[in-house]
């Protein structure tokens, strides 16, 4: 990561790049950029068809209860990941094995666990903001592209390598699990293992995304580049590429452009914004096309 | 060569409520069975059931004369979301190769895949997104997705449903194929005289299964 900042920085200096790109976090948020966008961005698509958005929210506001956990246990406040992956990875499990035992309906359930890690977040987190600076607490929340460091970078890495394994490996038949489950199931296809194995991409890229889109906004950035490209996408192949696309420039923008507008916004809300705004451009290219 | 399938006290409850009675029963190989009976009267439930969809009580056994073959399942009515942005040929392609929607695709599992649309009278329908396939295209895919499994056992739960006269006469067409090829055929169907003419067996279910020819 070194070389690499130093080339940015060489590059800067010689009047090829902007002068924000003479802050090192600039390169490192930007790195981190382009791991979290296509990571969020792939698995968006199978988030979309298993109709799963509230349940990776739900997951996402884990994660405040599971950075409280972090920092109370004695976790470094910046990088409680070991807490956080647990607590999301146990409450997603959760969640998921309460749905099949239960004939609850499964937004109502979701919507008993988002409220319950809201407000178990909230309590945890407002007990620790005596113990640190409350801006840290902000990060967590809304995240930052100052505070993403090489450890975390090798976190997400380590994370983003995980999950593409797994989706090389296995998207395939999830996504047919989740067209068509009983036709999988007859296939021989293990669909409550792949569900299992959903849950546990959702909680990792939970933990790989905080740093950089902020715990509140995690599922947000799951949520919006999928269901945009799914408006503009004619095949499952377009609606997978669109959306990886589509995540990964709201991430490099949300954390460029409030840098070189000076806009003190966090770089979560500014990636959610402009994933926004790609939503509502990609629901008029949908109108114009219908018109054409 | 299909299995025979047999059925040892096979009784289904859902919530409580006894579906089916316990069935003492055994379908042969290679035999196409057609299972009729009034609405609601537990078909669809036993042949999940058959499958390993659904929770019973009792056995199901499949004696396979040799290595256990694949099973196939066309189930009645599947919808898609209409907004779906996933293709004809992607979904077959699905069952082809493991990396259908975002991996290079094979020439080879292209073709298979228009052998199959050709197979259940698709032909040129590839890239039409499973949304706006009608009731007939739908079961006319399932079908060709069934195809491909080469499978031994079949599951078809009413594969005529919303067909036309021509897609009929496909369909009946390559079940006769599969028999004559040895699978072991199971089909829900309400249609008397198709029930007349095609079935080796025909068995009813209304309070318990029982043969009726």
């Amino acid at each position: 990561m070194e070389a690499l900042r130093q080339l940015v920085f060489s590059l800067q200096q010689a009047g090829y790049l902007p002068e924000m790109f003479q802050y090192a976090f600039l390169t490192n948020a930007l790195v981190a950029a382009l791991i979290i966008g296509p990571l969020l961005g792939a698995l968006g698509p199978l988030v979309v068809v298993k109709r799963l958005a509230f349940f990776s929210e739900a997951v996402g506001h884990g994660a405040l209860t599971g950075v409280a956990l972090g920092i109370l246990l004695g976790e470094p406040a910046t990088q409680p990941f070991a807490a956080l992956f647990t607590f999301c990875l146990l409450f997603a499990l959760l969640l998921h094995w309460i749905r099949s035992r239960t004939q609850v309906p499964y937004d109502a359930l979701v919507g008993v666990f988002l409220s319950f890690a809201i407000a178990l977040g909230a309590a945890l987190l407002l007990y620790v903001a005596k113990k640190v600076n409350v801006h840290i607490l902000e990060n967590v929340l809304f995240g930052s592209i100052l505070t993403v460091r090489d450890a975390d970078l090798l976190v997400m890495a380590v994370i983003a390598a995980t999950c593409v394994l797994l989706m090389l490996t296995g998207g395939n038949r999830a996504l047919i699990s989740s067209l068509a489950p009983d036709l999988a199931k007859v296939r021989g296809i293990n669909v409550r293992l792949y569900d299992y194995v959903f849950v546990l991409l959702i909680a990792l890229v939970t933990v790989a995304s905080v740093k950089i889109v902020g715990a509140i906004l995690v599922g947000a950035l799951l949520l919006i580049p999928a269901t945009a490209a799914r408006l503009i996408s004619r095949t499952g192949r377009e609606f997978f590429w669109y959306s990886v696309v589509f995540a990964t420039i709201s991430c490099l923008l949300g954390i460029l452009l409030p840098m070189a507008g000076a806009l003190p916004i966090p770089s979560g809300a500014a990636i959610v914004l402009i994933a926004s705004a790609g939503f509502l451009l990609a629901l008029l290219v949908r109108r114009w096309r219908s018109l054409a | 060569m299909g299995p025979d399938i047999e059925m040892d006290q096979l009784s289904l409850q859902l919530n409580g409520v006894t579906i089916l009675p316990p069935i003492t029963a055994r379908l042969k190989a290679g035999q196409l069975h057609v299972i009729t009976g009034p609405n609601g009267a537990g078909k669809s439930s036993l042949m999940k059931a058959l499958l390993g969809l659904l929770p019973h009580s009792g056995d199901i056994r499949r004696h396979w004369p040799g290595k256990p073959g694949k099973v196939a399942y066309v189930p009645q009515q599947t919808a898609f979301e209409p907004s779906l942005p996933v293709t004809v040929q992607e979904f077959l392609l699905s069952s082809l190769n493991r990396r259908a929607f975002f991996g290079r695709r094979r020439k080879q599992d292209l073709q298979r895949v228009a052998e199959l649309l050709q197979q259940v009278g698709m032909e040129g329908k590839e890239h039409l997104r499973l949304g706006q396939l009608s009731g007939g295209e739908r079961q006319r895919l399932l079908f060709a997705q069934a195809l491909e499994q080469q499978a031994l056992f079949w599951c078809l739960d009413e594969p005529m449903t919303g067909l036309d006269q021509q897609a009929q006469e496909i369909i009946t067409a390559a079940i006769q194929q599969l028999r004559q090829q040895g699978a072991t055929l199971l089909v829900i169907q309400h249609d008397p005289a198709w029930t007349e003419q095609h079935a080796d067996c025909i068995w009813k279910v209304e309070d318990g299964l029982r043969r009726s020819a």
